[in-house]
């Protein structure tokens, strides 16, 4: 096993486990849409 | 010399594939900036794709590529594809014909000053974008083409690698574009309010419209349908695809979320680092090179917010760092068990190579850098860079080109 090999193999397992430890938060900036009504239907006329 | 019926169309089809990137990064732009700037950033691309693609049949292709002149400029001989026909040229491609090569190259040219126009967007006047790029891709561009591609140029002869334009396209558009941000100045209000990305929905289809032309970009450039062609396909995948994992996974260690444009960016960070290195490297350095593009350039994004810099889409941090990145890694990644014209590099028992690389990134940043900065003067000489304060309150759709985006 070369080099590149074992530095693309340690490059890898430091992403992938990185995801298992890694924290979660929920945004808390951004408000939701509020759809105030519903949307009509639209008629289309031949 | 016979002309290859299966290379000719792979380049062909490859320089379709190039071309349909610069309307994709239009698109990627498109969505980052504000609803009022949307058309005009998608200008800058189309139209570029117009400008430059009567430039490089004009004087473009004949001064990058034509008979070498003191190894860093090519002649006249081939202004307005004067002795560019149909049969193959062996220093460049001698198996398709010359004119196809021609077109291939063309594309090139044509998406890297497009690259540059992420660093103004949202501020700068039309007309002084127009004469910039014709002067651009005239006096920067089309020198460093023929140092690196042409054939007698110094950094070909010198040995740097640089198979499909990481030198060239990348750390050239990326320099020129810190240097516009810097000459241009910021946005109004910008470090005051959030400019926030107006449809990231756009710009993640332009990044995967990018990553499909790519394709010709990277694996079109081995000029021949084959083996090396085939690599290099490979090589760029699996470096995007590595880079937008990483750049995912440093921006929510850092800001606590998998971010969607992260994951764009990161790819497109990703295509820009294996440029150079996709026909030189295995796919095991691809991965390497994927996950250094993921970690360098979200870093250089963090240093030029901190530095208060208004590159408006990050074309420095992404083309110019990324870029940087790439050519280096080709210096370190580079085997001839994957391309026997070429050379090793740093891991396979050729140190050599790494200086030669730095010569070259050196080269590039110095001419664009300088180069960019004296255009720019120039034309600020006779048309003003910036639009005015109401012009830019108002947004560059309304103010330069009197349309609006969306009637919604």
């Amino acid at each position: 096993m070369d080099a590149t090999t074992v530095i693309a193999i340690i490059s890898c397992a430091i992403v992938l486990c990185g995801w298992l430890v890694l924290p979660h938060s929920a945004a808390k900036t951004v408000k939701p849409l509020v759809v105030s009504e519903e949307r009509k239907p639209v008629s289309v006329s031949a | 010399m016979k002309i290859d019926s299966g290379d000719t169309a792979w380049v062909l089809a490859s320089a379709a594939l190039v071309m349909l990137m610069t309307p994709a990064l239009g698109f990627f732009y498109g969505g980052l900036v504000r609803r009022k700037n949307v058309l005009s950033t998608i200008m800058h691309s189309f139209f570029i794709l117009c400008l430059i693609s009567v430039q490089w049949v004009l004087w473009g292709y004949s001064l990058a590529f034509g008979p070498d002149k003191f190894h860093l400029i090519g002649g006249l001989e081939w202004i307005g594809l004067n002795n560019v026909g149909f049969t193959p040229n062996a220093d460049y491609a001698p198996t398709i014909p010359h004119q196809a090569y021609m077109v291939f190259q063309m594309m090139f040219a044509v998406i890297t000053p497009a690259l540059i126009s992420g660093a103004f967007a949202e501020r700068q006047r039309f007309k002084a974008f127009v004469l910039f790029s014709l002067l651009w891709a005239t006096f920067v561009y089309d020198p460093i083409a023929h140092w690196v591609w042409g054939a007698g140029g110094w950094l070909h002869n010198l040995g740097a690698l640089d198979f499909a334009g990481g030198t060239v396209v990348h750390i050239s558009s990326g320099v020129s574009a810190l240097v516009a941000a810097l000459v241009l100045g910021r946005r109004l209000g910008f470090g005051k309010e959030k400019v926030e990305p107006h449809d990231a929905t756009m710009t993640v289809l332009g990044a995967c419209l990018l990553w499909f032309g790519w394709f010709g970009f990277n694996a079109g450039s081995a000029v021949a349908a084959g083996s090396l062609a085939t690599s290099a396909f490979v090589v760029t995948n699996t470096a995007t695809a590595m880079a937008a994992l990483t750049w995912m996974t440093v921006s929510w260690w850092h800001k606590r979320q998998p971010s969607v444009l992260g994951a764009a960016a990161g790819a497109v960070a990703g295509l820009v680092a294996i440029t150079p290195a996709s026909g030189y490297v295995n796919v095991m350095g691809s991965i390497v090179i994927g996950f250094g593009a993921g970690v360098v350039c979200y870093a250089a994004i963090q240093l030029r917010e901190r530095i208060h810099v208004d590159d408006a889409l990050d074309v420095w941090a992404v083309h110019g760092i990324g870029g940087t990145w790439g050519a280096l890694a080709t210096g370190l990644f580079a085997t001839v068990a994957i391309n026997s014209s070429a050379a090793n590099g740093l891991f396979y028992g050729n140190p050599k190579q790494v200086l030669i690389q730095l010569a070259a990134i050196g080269a590039a940043w110095g001419w664009a850098a300088v180069g960019t900065f004296v255009i720019l003067k120039v034309v600020n000489l006779f048309v003003p860079l910036r639009v005015q304060e109401e012009e830019e309150l108002l947004g560059l759709d309304i103010s330069q080109h009197g349309e609006p985006a969306y009637a919604l």
